[in-house]
């Protein structure tokens, strides 16, 4: 496995050099020597916030979900100013349709789709929908309806259903059994309709602004609440400290989540209600990290230097505190978004979410649940929108940890 | 001429790190015979613990063992499957740390890693373990050592645990014992009990001991032979009175010059060798020491020397040694001495 | 992330030196459950008594008499104080009052008819929990970088990152409707038992691999390990005799913080299964604003979790022979 291989690479051995030449005489000068320069190379950096940007940067998860939340950002905010529906319309004959239909021709320029519930929607080749088709017959004995399209007699056959597993219709045209011709994107809906006829595209673009607005309004707040509480409890120290420090653990024995659950409970529906009992109660994860590190610097033997030789109070805040202390915060924060966002959509699901009409991602997916066998579609969209946010949140977060760690080292 | 128990022949590990490619090990080669007791010394970063844990085959990623050959009565330990090299540690070979507060388990009770060490490298049944252990601490020096088994590691004191880790590196009945900077973490009363224990141990015992230390005083007093090393390389070697009383390299003359009563020209002051040690990511092309040395030429710089032999029976890693080298300077290393 | 504040507090917990009499640990920690789970009542039994009208006025249009009288049966005219004091002797009695909304059932009673059902599904999840995460994270640390770290990386990345609404309502998509491996609502079987138990664990699967696994990775790195290789013990006696025992501690310190995250999770996760155990309860009686039902589910789980968080600790003192039993 490993053997010694004499005059190997990169010792240089002496013995395998033996009467390979002769040594010129100036070898045995001595070496000419300058000073040794200062050994301590200078290590200021530029500036502590552009060297955490640049090792930010270099995080490619980090960067792709900084990306992702600024796309998704974007669009909720500018998306609907380009909207013609808006995220209520209801359009109650063209319910439940999917992002993706599968059409049948029916003759000259005509296709449909078959829609779970049995009916035919109209669609154009490329899939735009125009509209429902109403039976001529509706035989509910025999379970059949028949249609005429453009001249053309169309019977939806959906007997089948009830007799167990394999095809589930049959469409007949002009007497001859129609075969789906191809799978197209719905043009129309891009995301499909709920069961009211709502748009879901419009509506996740809308439950963006909630969501996304939801999560941040509460992380500020407990941000507020949370340096306040945190700050003075490290400053004054001893027994105030203990004493503030010892609530916050007794409290943190139960799950944060029967806390808001109690205060929505209390405070009544509504966006605000929503961030006013996350606020309220969030804040005990900021307020042990800021305490720690006020408790930290309070220690710190550069701010006892900085001072001696001389610096600012100014210099010291800028150089030494603000960034030492800042940063873990806003790792605290990024992390802590997510954790919002999956709040409310708990919330919405216990049914303590936004109302309706308005809809948030939460509610989204707490309305898809119930047609989850059928319209899976319905979920998938929020549910998607919910776990690619969190996870790009987390993402941001633990690259902000890592470009601020110190250890990482030029 | 007694038995080779160990031969060390080019061995080289290196570590992949994110700051570079670091060569610990760059090519030594040394032996050890039975009953001889080797010093390795050496600044930290010098290659020396590298080397034990080279011999154990205890180097773990991003280190890994390059070259060489490493013969254990002949047979090269580089080339065994780790099975074999369970085998072989804790019953041929074995090895105690530098600091005693972290090398035990503190979740075991120090009975419980004693018997284990034995049941693992001996055939004894565990009732014969147990029997052995207390024996085997006692001989150590814990005097109550039926009480001391029941008890956690954190419950003794640093001298009675490092003398636990011997007494289990020596459970197994190893030939030889690796001690890597046995006594730097103890006070100097301790550490003059414990270098005792070693006497006591390699008499009884027969064994043969590298002991690895920057001290020189703990390789004067407990090792027969001695190995300089710097920079991944052996610089000097030789019997330990001939190369503490008269060096041949310039380094060991600067370490000895370094340590008070060990001065090997007495009248002379303390001097501290200057400069600090090397780079590891970036190795001189020649010899280590040249950017330190103050007999440094430039050929020092540009090509690792000879391991010449020197007239005691020693060797020396340095371009003085070489026929050509200015006589003067020549004499100012030797202070005096010939080749 | 949270996990790392918690991994501090086990580090702080798990290098105390000190030696401590456990008898005396254990009444310490008694009592602050006791002092934890009085100030839980108490808050919340302001917070939901803090409502201007009564839970009795609703959307809907009751005539006043109504009201009166139904204030009247469940004394909610008595002066705060005195509410407080009648339902802190209940407490303390363990009576938990009726429920508003339905007459005539008690509160104590909706609690043993669904706890059983809630602790059946929440049990397994914490065992399943246990012995799926802990091998993932021993496995991730022995193996760290290479494909089957990885790979537990990703998946248990995902893990953490799916909601266990979400979870469930996937695996009811999938191995439900598509696949029709599994049922999809009640609780009649072992095959039951999979989704929710599924929903449930997922996040605590993902969390206890990481913890175990940064936590093993940190215990490889100590010395004794080196010393254990040295004696010539095998590879699997030294990760799961050694190193695994050393690397527990953190583990042992999620055991409470999973009981809240399952518990929480059970509201959901036993809505879309369809399955009525507390979390049903306790949903239905926020949504119709139930508030007796309300503050006994929540004093009942405070004493749950509290309780947990007790038995941690108490294997935490086991785990580490520093704290020994008083002599």
């Amino acid at each position: 496995m490993h053997s010694w291989t004499p005059g190997s690479n990169w010792a240089n051995r002496g013995i395998a050099m033996e009467g390979k030449y002769k040594i010129p005489a100036e070898m045995w000068e001595p070496i000419e020597r300058d000073e040794i320069e200062n050994e301590n190379k200078n290590l200021e950096s530029k500036g502590f916030w552009s060297d955490a940007w640049i090792g930010f940067k270099r995080g490619r998860l980090a960067m792709a979900g900084l990306l992702f939340v600024a796309a998704v950002v974007f669009t909720a905010v500018l998306g609907p100013l380009f909207f013609e529906a808006s995220m209520s319309d209801q359009n109650l004959k063209l319910t439940n349709i999917p992002p993706i239909l599968e059409i049948y021709s029916v003759g000259g320029d005509s296709f449909v789709y078959v829609h779970r519930e049995y009916k035919l929607i109209e669609v154009t080749r490329n899939g735009q929908i125009s509209g429902r088709l109403y039976p001529v017959e509706d035989n509910k004995d025999e379970r059949f309806r028949t249609y005429s399209i453009k001249g053309s007699h169309v019977k939806l056959d959906y007997s089948p259903a009830a007799k167990g597993d394999g095809e589930k219709y049959k469409l007949t045209v002009a007497g001859r059994q129609a075969f789906p011709l191809k799978k197209v994107l719905n043009k129309t809906y891009l995301f499909g309709t709920d069961n009211l006829g709502r748009d879901l595209f419009i509506r996740l673009v809308h439950g963006a602004r909630i969501s996304l607005t939801i999560a941040f309004a509460a992380t500020v707040v407990n941000l507020l609440i949370g340096v306040f509480y945190g700050g003075i409890s490290g400053l004054a120290g001893g027994r105030t400290d203990d004493i503030m420090m010892r609530f916050v653990d007794m409290a943190s024995a139960i799950p944060m989540i029967l806390y808001v659950i109690l205060l929505a409970v209390v405070i009544g529906n509504g966006i605000r209600s929503i961030i006013l009992a996350m606020g309220m109660v969030y804040w005990v994860h900021m307020a042990r990290i800021v305490r720690g590190q006020v408790l930290s610097l309070k220690k710190k033997d550069y701010v006892a230097s900085a001072r001696i030789s001389g610096a600012t109070w100014w210099r010291i805040m800028t150089r030494h505190l603000i960034p030492n202390t800042t940063g873990p915060i806003i790792v605290a924060m990024a992390a802590m978004i997510p954790g919002a966002i999956f709040t409310e959509a708990f919330l919405s699901f216990i049914g303590l979410g936004v109302p309706s009409p308005e809809a948030s991602w939460g509610t989204l997916a707490s309305d898809a649940v119930d047609g989850i066998g059928l319209y899976g579609y319905q979920l998938f969209f929020p549910a998607a929108a919910i776990c690619l946010t969190m996870m790009a949140f987390n993402f941001i977060s633990d690259g902000a940890r890592d470009a601020m760690d110190p250890r990482n080292g030029r | 001429m007694s038995e080779k128990l160990l031969e060390v022949k080019g061995l080289q590990t290196k570590f992949s790190t994110r700051f570079g490619e670091v060569k610990a090990v760059r090519g030594i080669d040394f032996e050890v015979e039975r009953g001889d007791s080797i010093g390795i010394v050496g600044e930290s970063g010098s290659g020396k613990t590298v080397t034990a844990l080279s011999i154990m085959r205890l180097i773990e990623k991003p280190g890994i063992i390059e070259g060489g050959q490493i013969l254990y009565r002949g047979e090269d330990l580089l080339k065994k499957s780790e099975r074999e090299m369970e085998n072989t540690r804790g019953k041929k070979i074995s090895m105690v740390f530098q600091d005693p507060a972290t090398s035990l388990n503190p979740a075991y009770t120090i009975g419980n890693q004693v018997i284990e060490t034995i049941i693992r490298n001996t055939a004894l049944s565990r009732l014969g373990a147990a029997m052995l252990a207390e024996e085997l601490l006692r001989a150590a020096g814990l005097s109550e050592s039926k009480k001391s088994m029941k008890q956690y590691p954190h419950e003794l004191s640093t001298g009675m645990r490092q003398r636990v880790a011997i007494a289990m590196a020596l459970s197994g009945e190893p030939d030889l014992l690796i001690a890597d900077e046995p006594t730097s973490a103890l006070d100097v009363t301790l550490q003059a009990k414990i270098l005792k224990l070693f006497e006591k141990i390699k008499k009884e015992k027969e064994l043969s001991m590298i002991i690895i230390t920057h001290d020189l005083g703990v390789a004067a007093e407990a090792c027969n032979k001695i190995l300089i090393m710097y920079g991944g390389l052996i610089m000097e070697s030789g019997d330990a009175k001939d190369v503490l009383t008269n060096p041949m390299h310039p380094y060991t003359k600067g370490l000895l010059g370094s340590v008070p009563g060990m001065r090997s020209d007495s009248g002379a002051r303390l001097s501290a060798i200057e400069g600090s040690p090397p780079d590891p990511t970036k190795p001189v092309p020649g010899c280590p020491f040249s950017e330190r040395c103050p007999h440094a030429m430039k050929i020092c710089g540009l090509m690792i020397p000879k391991f010449y032999k020197t007239e005691n029976g020693g060797r020396s890693m340095c371009h003085l040694l070489h026929e050509n080298a200015p006589r003067h300077s020549v004499e100012e290393l030797l202070g005096g001495g010939r080749l | 992330m949270y996990y790392e504040d918690m991994d501090n507090q086990a580090q702080a917990f798990a290098k105390r030196g000190v030696e401590i009499d456990l008898g005396r640990y254990i009444a310490g920690r008694f009592a602050s459950m006791v002092i934890a789970v009085f100030l839980i009542i108490t808050i919340t039994f302001f917070l939901l008594h803090a409502l201007p009208s009564g839970p009795f006025s609703s959307e809907r249009p009751v005539p006043k008499s109504v009201i009166e009288a139904l204030n009247e049966k469940y004394k909610l005219n008595d002066p705060l104080w005195k509410q407080y004091a009648d339902y802190m002797k209940g407490v303390v009695s363990l009576d938990l009052g009726p429920s508003y909304r339905k007459s005539g059932v008690r509160v104590n009673d909706m609690i043993s008819e669904g706890f059983p059902v809630s602790a059946k599904i929440g049990g397994a999840s914490i065992i399943v929990v246990m012995l799926l995460g802990i091998p993932m994270g021993v496995m991730s640390a022995v193996k760290k970088d290479m494909w089957q770290d990885r790979a537990i990386m990703f998946v248990s990345a995902i893990g953490i990152t799916v909601p266990s609404f979400i979870a469930a309502s996937a695996f009811i998509y999938v191995f439900s409707s598509r696949l029709g491996w599994f049922p999809s609502y009640g609780l009649y079987s072992w095959k039951h038992m999979v989704g929710p138990v599924a929903a449930l664990s997922g996040f605590s699967i993902a969390f206890v691999a990481r913890l175990t696994r940064s936590s093993m990775i940190d215990v490889l790195q100590q010395d004794y390990i080196r010393t254990a290789k040295a004696k010539g013990l095998s590879n699997i006696s030294v990760i799961y005799k050694h190193a695994l025992k050393n690397a527990l501690a953190p583990v042992v310190s999620y055991l409470a913080p999973m009981a809240a995250t399952i518990l929480t999770g059970s509201f959901v996760v036993e809505r879309i299964f369809a399955i009525s155990g507390m979390g049903k309860y306790f949903v239905e009686s926020v949504t119709n604003r139930d508030y007796t039902v309300i503050m006994g589910a929540t004093v009942f789980y405070a004493v749950l979790l509290v309780s947990f968080a007790l038995l941690a600790d108490i294997i935490h003192a086991f785990l580490d022979p520093r704290i020994k039993l008083g002599e």
